[in-house]
């Protein structure tokens, strides 16, 4: 089966241009090539393209009964299909022609036809249609994909937490404020049992739709991992990188740090797959870098074994967790916002609700980038041991 | 812009390997250009590769997946990867993500030279 012909209305009261175009276009029309549809006035022509919605060259003469040219052409400019038209017009008529183009006309021809001036116009206009169809189609499709990318962010955004509920032991506030792209930062916290509460923050490398899918994954396999058989946050990382590694061609890999916080005696212990070091807001003020654990990024190192770390926390104390779109936020000079900021900022926040010290270094944040754009996701978990769970 | 190219590879043919001299930031907006400069040598059949890391300013997660993949390449045609002249900042990148630990790090040019 050959495509279908393009087809092209010629309207005309006179049966002239009508035996022209079938004389000079016979050979094109019994290829199947194109195809003439003829109208004898504006009228009719705007009912023959009702029944023919795929034509998209109109050519026409100005002087008509019952609609004329001009007014066709007005139509056309108010319809919602993008119909171009070829005027045609007596020699040395200048007043229509000008009105014809302001109306919207694509090209004029001028009586009487030269046969080659005739296929050659239709020729651009044709040409022209085909452009503008395909620029149509390409803007469909990216409206579609564009839509698509949205909707996978949706998707991500809505597989972070619930929060958790208020309670008297602890109080962990997070937020993520994506980039404009679809991209890799994750934060989770859920209960392990009645006195541990696990708190996750991960950064995958690079962004889009894959990022996005390899971060719901981890997400999805930490939680499994975790319910199923929780033993150490390290062991937990273990078993979560073997899965991420078994198949993974692409060398996609995620930094991720791992922490269980004990609500009956404040130890927190906790991995970290290549992660930035989490801080400890002490309530005398020091701020404190969380002591490295040493392990690889997830995804690309089978056979690691991640090791464990811990730290002790007393009431008041809140770990901050953050990913480097924090650290590495650039104002409009290249000038990052750098782990000293960070500090410097978080050592004014000591003894706040999580909810402060997050939304405070978010604001410092912001306030640097100014007016240059978020080129990474920014998100940060902050974390307040309040009062032990008695036993 | 007065901005100049943030990121700019040149390649030098040494005995043992190509040195690749990166400057610049590698991030998501760059990594483009080190990932062709690579797969360049590797099809011009340049198996070892020496990356000169003296004028590297900074590296995003994506620069440094774009060097695991080059380290896999490089591996799979038989030859390697190294990496030398880090700064402290970014030395300290690869250590807390961990890639001191998987790639061929040395501390000047002519120790990575020597390890080929």
């Amino acid at each position: 089966m050959g495509k279908s012909p393009t087809q092209v209305l010629v309207v005309d009261d006179e049966e002239d241009l009508e035996l022209l175009v079938r004389q000079k276009f016979r050979r094109r029309t019994r290829d199947g090539d194109l195809k003439f549809l003829f109208a004898h006035n504006g009228k009719e022509a705007l009912e023959v393209l009702q029944e023919h919605p795929d034509v998209y060259l109109v050519l026409s003469d100005i002087n008509m009964p019952v609609m004329d040219g001009l007014t066709l052409l007005s139509q056309l400019a108010d319809g919602e299909k993008d119909i171009q038209a070829v005027i045609v017009s007596a020699y040395g008529d200048m007043k229509n022609i000008r009105t014809a183009m302001n109306r919207g006309a694509f090209d004029f021809l001028t009586k009487p036809i030269d046969f080659n001036d005739l296929e050659a116009t239709i020729e651009k206009g044709l040409k022209h249609v085909q452009a503008l169809q395909r620029a149509l189609e390409t803007r469909d499709r990216l409206i579609a994909v564009k839509q698509e990318l949205d909707m996978a962010r949706d998707v991500q955004m809505s597989f972070q937490p619930e929060p958790l509920i208020d309670s008297e032991h602890y109080d962990v506030k997070a937020v993520i404020i994506p980039a404009r792209e679809v991209g890799g930062d994750l934060y989770d916290f859920f209960y392990i049992d009645k006195s541990h509460i696990a708190l996750v923050i991960a950064d995958v490398s690079g962004k889009g739709v894959p990022a996005a899918l390899f971060t719901t994954v981890t997400r999805a396999l930490l939680r499994a991992v975790t319910s199923k058989d929780y033993s150490t946050p390290g062991d937990c990382l273990t078993m979560v990188n073997d899965l991420l590694c078994e198949n993974n061609p692409s060398c996609i890999f995620i930094t991720l740090f791992f922490g269980v916080l004990d609500l009956q005696t404040g130890k927190f212990r906790y991995s970290n797959a290549g992660h930035n070091l989490p801080r400890v807001l002490r309530t005398d003020s020091r701020v404190e870098v969380v002591p490295k654990t040493g392990n690889i990024v997830l995804g690309i190192q089978p056979d690691h074994t991640y090791q464990n770390n811990q730290l002790q926390l007393a009431p008041g104390d809140t770990l901050f967790l953050y990913t480097d779109g924090i650290t590495e936020a650039e104002d409009g000079k290249n000038t990052e916002f750098t782990e000293s900021r960070l500090d410097e900022r978080l050592a004014e926040l000591s003894g706040s609700s999580s909810e402060r010290v997050i939304t405070d270094v978010v604001d410092a944040v912001q306030e640097f980038v100014g007016e240059a754009v978020q080129s990474d996701d920014i998100t940060c978990v902050a974390a307040r041991f309040l009062a032990p769970v008695l036993s | 812009m007065e901005e100049k190219a943030k990121l700019s590879v040149e390649a030098e043919q040494g005995d043992k390997a190509t040195i690749l001299i990166v400057t610049g930031r590698v991030d998501g907006s760059s990594v483009g250009i080190l990932e062709s400069a690579v797969q360049e040598q590797i099809n011009a059949g340049n198996k070892t590769l020496v990356f000169d890391f003296k004028e590297l300013s900074y590296i995003s997660s994506a620069g440094l997946r774009a060097l695991l993949i080059a380290a896999r390449l490089t591996q799979k045609e038989g030859g390697k990867a190294l990496f030398c002249a880090l700064a402290d900042h970014i030395a300290e990148i690869f250590e807390i993500s961990g890639f001191n630990e998987i790639l061929d790090i040395h501390a000047t040019k002519a120790d990575a030279l020597e390890a080929v």
